[in-house]
């Protein structure tokens, strides 16, 4: 390096002195033999107009790129509640376990996926729980808006009332069913209008969410509880000094709220649950004048519709023909026994072509009634899939250095995890599938099954167990070394024995819902609910686990 | 940070959708960079070249969605259509438009790791700053530049 003059300096330094990374001696260097051989100045040029070329290309190729598909959001918003609430620490660690790992609905893996990605974003971000509400806000408005109620029943309670009204888009005008006098309806209304909330709808995400906008100093307050989620918003100024909502935990639906008038009055608005009204599904077989059908699907063999009904039989057939076209495999869709007819219900974030797919698979079917719950495929993780990244402000888990150093770098890191998350949500699809019919056709239901469904049924099953096996593996070989290079030692497997691969499918469900969660802790993911130290031999005994479980399925299933 | 925000966003929206992000994910993400931004800022670290910082975050959270979207396709618009099309640039010319889909495909020739550094440096980031976002050393990033230039060069000279 030391004699630029007598030799040419390599390509790369030209490079550097082009690109403003030499350190200065170097450049002078380089710069005062440019000046003397012609040689080196035009191989200097030609990199010169090669870059300019690229910056040339490169604008065209930015502009021809589409235009953002939205208008951007008031980021001021955002900030002034970061600034309110920095000091507090999120608490998503809870937030988002729920969320995923307890009952979430057999379809929900891709989703629920998503969701805890998002969450780790947040929690990356030391999101607070200003943002936190907003967020919760903004999915629960989604999901409301993808499955709209056109009318629903509120119980109201006050300090000195207590009365049931509907509400809705569609509520009837006179909407107070039973009780208070016209002229305390009406004090509430005025109430309400000056404190600009709404009191057309006033237990809605919606509703909330614009009296919160509207309050310039807010505190926020976002815990799990036994219902679901709650948000408590504070305001400092304006006619309610605080109002909390709580959300169902499994579709966002609110379920109550308080709210505190500034001086001391108070409401509670609380959902009552429907049995008379219906969503507004679409639905596909246009006969029968549906006659009350529960909200939830009801407990099975239901069979009180004339004529012919369906069996569990028939529910096999259902399912076996939305595995054909996988639509059993992570897309939100439901199959249930309702009213002696096999009820496929597609939720909201079904994109129109599956749905097309699903009903053409379904088209020749007996006694299949299909609804989907809205055409627009509306995102219920609204921002699916942001995740983690390392800005310097984000201090990673131990456990993703290391495995990041142990592999040799970020961009190792980030192969290795694409690998991982593609392998791991493959086989979760599985493990939920597999659950799916292991928990509607339990082994004493087997009976009611001809030999032809039974067969159905193993062949089902197998198929979803060798998948999963497969996948598994994967995962182990893709893990192992990494893994056992960072100390991870898999403790021995206990499995307890089970009679039927039902039953023992339960316990294969813990295990992958274990693997899945260490998986997405140590790809920072999601948060650690402590020390990653073990997370090694954790993830390496639950993928054994899981192997086990996996191994004792199957051989019940051989039988 | 209202202007940074306005003179910033577009020019990382159009980075994440070149990293295959799709539109709307894109937007979203450059709103949660900017986010991310201001609680680092809040927290009083010292930032010292912000548009690298903010396309170093917006680089790795575009490609996590990337990885999370493995299952779809990439987003890739069909650019050699809109390069080429008249329509798109009336006033250029048969031959530069030539050039330009031979330059295309040269970049597209480019190894993975080359097109990221090349991409980032068009973007005004130092070697130390891309060598951080894609977690390699900044000689690592001379070199892949120095591979780049060397190819397209090329290109030009052909």
């Amino acid at each position: 390096m030391s004699s630029f003059r007598m030799r040419h300096p390599e390509e790369i330094s030209l490079v550097r002195y082009l690109d403003g990374d030499l350190p200065a001696r170097e450049a002078r260097k380089v710069a005062s033999h440019l000046e003397s051989c012609s040689q080196c100045r035009a191989e200097f040029e030609a990199l010169q107009s090669t870059v300019a070329d690229c910056a040339r290309y490169r604008q065209e190729v930015l502009a021809a790129m589409p235009a953002p598909p939205a208008e951007w959001r008031d980021l001021y918003r955002d900030f002034s509640r970061i600034d309110e609430s920095l000091a507090h620490e999120p608490f998503l660690v809870r937030l988002a376990r729920p969320l995923v790992h307890a009952g979430a609905p057999r379809w929900a893996t891709a989703a629920a996926m998503a969701m805890l990605v998002v969450l780790g974003v947040f929690y990356q971000l030391r999101q607070t729980p200003s943002v936190q509400a907003a967020t919760l806000l903004k999915r629960a408005i989604a999901t409301a808006e993808a499955k709209p109620r056109p009318v629903h029943r509120i119980r109201v309670r006050t300090g000195k009332l207590d009365f049931t009204r509907v509400v809705g888009p569609q509520a009837p005008l006179a909407s107070a069913a039973t009780g208070p006098p016209v002229e305390a309806l009406f004090n509430i209304e005025a109430r309400f209008n000056q404190a600009h909330y709404d009191w057309n709808d006033p237990l809605s995400a919606r509703s909330f969410e614009q009296w919160r906008d509207r309050q310039i100093h807010t505190t926020d307050e976002v815990s799990t509880v036994a219902a679901g989620y709650r948000i408590r918003t504070g305001a400092r100024e304006g006619e309610i000094a605080e109002a909390s909502i709580t959300f169902e935990a499994s579709d966002l639906m609110p379920v109550e709220e308080r709210i505190e008038f500034r001086d001391n009055e108070w409401m509670e608005l609380t959902e009552i649950a429907e049995s008379t009204t219906e969503s507004a599904g679409i639905t596909v077989t246009p006969e029968v004048e549906v006659p009350v059908r529960a909200a939830e699907p009801p407990s099975r063999p239901a069979a009180f519709a004339p004529g012919p009904s369906a069996s569990i039989s028939d529910e096999l057939q259902v399912l076996s023909a939305l595995h054909e076209v996988e639509a059993d495999l992570g897309d939100p869709v439901e199959v249930s026994l309702a009213n002696g007819k096999v009820l496929v219900t597609g939720r909201a974030g079904l994109p129109p072509g599956r749905q097309q797919k699903i009903q053409a698979a379904l088209a020749n079917m007996p006694l299949v009634e299909m609804q989907f719950d809205s055409l627009q495929p509306a995102a219920i993780p609204p921002q699916a899939a942001l995740s983690s990244a390392g800005g310097s402000a984000t201090p990673r888990p131990v456990i993703q250095s290391r495995v990041e150093k142990q592999l040799g770098g970020r961009a190792e890191f980030e192969h290795f995890s694409a690998q991982i998350l593609d392998s791991d949500e493959d086989a979760m699809k599985r493990v939920y599938a597999l659950r799916t019919l292991a928990q509607k056709f339990p082994a004493e239901s087997e009976p009611q099954l001809n030999a032809k469904d039974r067969e159905l049924l193993t062949a089902l099953s197998r198929e979803h167990a060798a998948v999963l096996s497969q996948k598994a593996s994967t995962l182990e070989s893709l893990l192992l070394p990494t893994l056992s290079s960072l100390g991870g030692t898999a403790a021995l497997a206990h499995a307890a024995p089970h009679a039927a691969w039902q039953s023992a499918v339960e316990d294969l469900f813990r295990s992958s819902t274990r693997v899945d969660k260490l998986v997405s802790i140590m790809l920072g993911m999601t948060p650690s609910d402590g020390s990653t130290a073990s997370l090694p031999t954790d993830l390496l005994s639950a993928l054994k686990d899981l192997q086990s479980n996996l191994d004792d399925c199957q051989r019940l299933m051989a039988k | 940070m209202a202007q940074l925000f306005a003179d910033t966003r577009e020019d990382l929206y159009r980075y994440l959708l070149t990293l295959g992000v799709h539109p709307p994910k894109a937007q979203e993400s450059v709103q949660e960079v900017f986010l991310r931004l201001y609680s680092t800022l809040k927290k009083g670290e010292k930032i010292e070249n912000i548009r690298g910082w903010l396309f170093r975050v917006a680089h790795n959270v575009g490609l996590k969605v990337r990885a999370r979207q493995a299952s779809e396709e990439a987003f890739a618009p069909e650019l050699e259509i809109r390069l080429t099309h008249p329509a798109m640039n009336p006033e250029r010319e048969l031959l530069e438009r030539e050039r330009m889909l031979r330059f295309h495909s040269a970049v597209e020739g480019l190894s993975e790791q080359q097109k990221r550094c090349l991409f980032l440096r068009l973007e005004g980031l130092r070697y130390p700053e891309i060598a951080s976002t894609l977690g390699i050393s900044a000689s690592a990033v001379g070199e892949f530049l120095r591979r780049a230039l060397a190819r397209l060069k090329k290109v030009r000279d052909e």
